[in-house]
């Protein structure tokens, strides 16, 4: 099996590097020290297998898990972590590969070969019995066989588009695979939604107003003075002004 | 539960006055005071058994009374803490001591028994203010050494569990140890030096059956638990020392800058892609030794807070212990920078 090791101190790369060198059915296709790195590596080299540290710098292991998910073909992945006690308990629960720091030989072994694809649900289950942050920082969206990470502060809203989502933030938009539902619940601190199909970062509403023609309209920040604000429906249109005035 | 209730009642400073005990042992002492103002007075040959029945009875009812009084108000005077519970619970009997002299008084002379008390009236309530006061000021004074006895021997025990916990932060454990098995095959000498060390580290934590070491010594411990570090984390760990102006021979609570900077690496430089540096400041200020140990965070985590407050309170706690009220420990966390200052007075050991 083709192998990414992603953690932020070399010596534990090094080590998982040797053991799995060890065994010739294996191979360590790539390496990364961070998520961000490891998103790119694990885009480019397509391994069967991602080692995943939990606690690193920026992206957690957690959420890298969740966009390796993005992927065309997503790849196994096993945790590794050197002590946490719910997150232990969580993988169990859960069917999730893990080993723990100081890795055994065996128990490596023993991962490798029951290594399977997690869900996108059981991740988020681990993060909430363990007690990590279950919102991404991040959104992740691919092209062609890239997988781009959009920073969330930067997004100004999700807009429903067939059965895709099409990601509007400063550097342009993306299409993502994901329900314009379950962002809502993922994001409900941040975002608020204004129609059946939109979803607008609160942080980056200029306004709202009325039009000549009575209806109710967000205006963005940043939006170019030409385009048209984004209609409230009637439905949505108290919560919107609730969570307005609460922000 | 119960160790909590446990723990409340070593924490306490005044006894429990309800309890069977206690009230034996005031009726003890009460009565050993009746023995001896009885002996001191006795002068008429073969009454000295009626006037040891007359001054029982009276003390025996104003130091039952007086239990009775603290029973009822112990939690509130609970609540003044310390020295303060114990000045009002003897202004308070005193009040309670003159009340009952003058009740006894007006008792006596109106039933026409006035013949028991061979004094006048103010005489006999002076007396009995002055005797109580003495009395009640001497058990107050026991009672109040007892308890902070008590509760320094608590007070030790748990800055000990806490001085293990300290020590015994798992994921440095085993993060350490997963180093070492990649070191024993890339760079066996290195190995060699990280097994020494972290037996060097072990040996200062557990060995610590002295509350307080030298400066020399607890910064040796912070070194090497730095170059411990550094094998893991790199060029991304900088640790910068600044201490030029601290005496080594001061005495510190053992146990202190290695677990602050043990925060500062867990929670800031761990967590910053590209690390940063720890500052470690030593001032002298006069009879006070200033350090100040800040690390750079990452603004938008509040996951690890918990575990920085648990290492914080912990060191407050043997600070405490170590010098009262003479020390400090404050935190500062600002946007992207946490520092904790720790103030406490220079001491040397006399030898």
């Amino acid at each position: 099996m083709k192998v990414l090791i992603v953690d932020d101190e070399a010596p534990a790369r090094d080590r998982l590097r040797q053991l799995i060198e060890d065994d010739a059915l294996h191979s360590v296709v790539g390496e990364a020290s961070n998520g961000q790195q490891a998103i790119e590596v694990a885009a480019e080299t397509r391994p069967d297998v991602v080692l995943l540290d939990i606690r690193m710098p920026g992206l957690s292991g957690i959420e890298v898990a969740h966009h390796l998910n993005s992927l065309a073909e997503p790849p196994a992945v096993i945790f590794a972590t050197a002590y946490d006690e719910y997150a232990i308990e969580a993988f169990e629960t859960n069917a999730i590969g893990y080993v723990l720091k100081p890795v055994r030989r065996e128990r490596l072994e023993k991962a490798m070969q029951q290594a399977a694809r997690v869900s996108n649900r059981s991740i988020q289950h681990v993060a909430e019995q363990s007690g990590l942050p279950t919102r991404r920082n991040h959104i992740c969206a691919r092209v062609k066989d890239q997988l781009i990470l959009i920073d969330l502060a930067g997004i100004s809203r999700f807009h429903a588009d067939q059965k895709y989502v099409r990601v509007h933030h400063g550097d342009g938009e993306h299409l993502i695979d994901e329900s314009l539902k379950a962002l809502e619940s993922e994001f409900q601190e941040l975002f608020v939604r204004i129609h059946r199909s939109a979803l607008v970062s609160i942080a980056h509403i200029e306004a709202v107003r009325k039009t000549s023609d009575g209806l109710s309209i967000v205006v963005l920040q940043d939006a170019p003075d030409d385009t048209d604000g984004l209609i409230i429906s009637r439905r949505h249109l108290a919560d919107v002004k609730r969570r307005l005035k609460g922000a | 539960m119960a160790a909590d209730a446990n723990n409340t009642e070593s924490q306490a400073y005044l006894p429990d006055f309800c309890a069977a005990t206690t009230v034996l042992v005031i009726v003890l002492v009460a009565e050993l005071v009746a023995i001896v103002l009885t002996l001191a007075a006795y002068s008429v040959p073969g009454t000295f058994l009626t006037e040891l029945a007359k001054m029982s009875m009276y003390i025996q009812w104003l130091a039952l009374l007086s239990a009775a009084l603290l029973c009822r108000l112990r939690p509130w005077l609970e609540s003044f803490g310390g020295t303060r519970a114990f000045v009002i619970a003897f202004l308070l009997l005193e009040m309670l001591c003159l009340m009952m002299a003058e009740v006894t008084w007006q008792a006596t002379s109106k039933y026409g028994l006035s013949v028991i008390i061979d004094d006048s009236h103010s005489g006999f309530v002076m007396r009995t203010f002055a005797v109580s006061s003495i009395v009640v000021a001497l058990t107050m004074r026991y009672l109040y050494v007892a308890s902070e006895w008590r509760r320094s021997i608590v007070l030790e025990a748990q800055s000990r569990v806490s001085a293990l916990q300290a020590l015994i932060r798992p994921h440095f454990l085993f993060n350490s140890m997963n180093t070492i098995a990649s070191l024993t095959r890339t760079d066996p000498l290195r190995a060699e030096e990280a097994v020494e060390d972290l037996a060097d580290l072990f040996r200062a934590n557990l060995g610590g059956k002295k509350n307080r070491t030298t400066l020399k010594q607890e910064l040796e411990v912070a070194a090497i638990y730095q170059r411990i570090e550094k094998l893991r984390l790199g060029d991304r760990l900088s640790v910068r020392w600044d201490i030029d102006e601290l005496p080594m021979r001061a005495l510190i609570p053992s146990l202190t800058i290695q677990p602050l900077l043990e925060n500062a690496i867990y929670h800031g430089i761990e967590l910053l892609p590209d690390g940063g540096e720890v500052l470690v400041r030593g001032e002298r200020d006069g009879d006070n030794l200033r350090i100040t140990i800040s690390n750079p965070v990452v603004a938008d985590r509040q996951s690890d807070k918990d575990g920085n407050q648990m290492a914080m309170s912990n060191i407050r706690q043997r600070f405490d212990l170590a010098y009262g009220g003479r020390a400090s420990v404050a935190v500062d966390s600002s946007q992207d920078r946490f520092q904790v200052v720790l103030t406490f007075p220079y001491e040397e050991n006399e030898s």
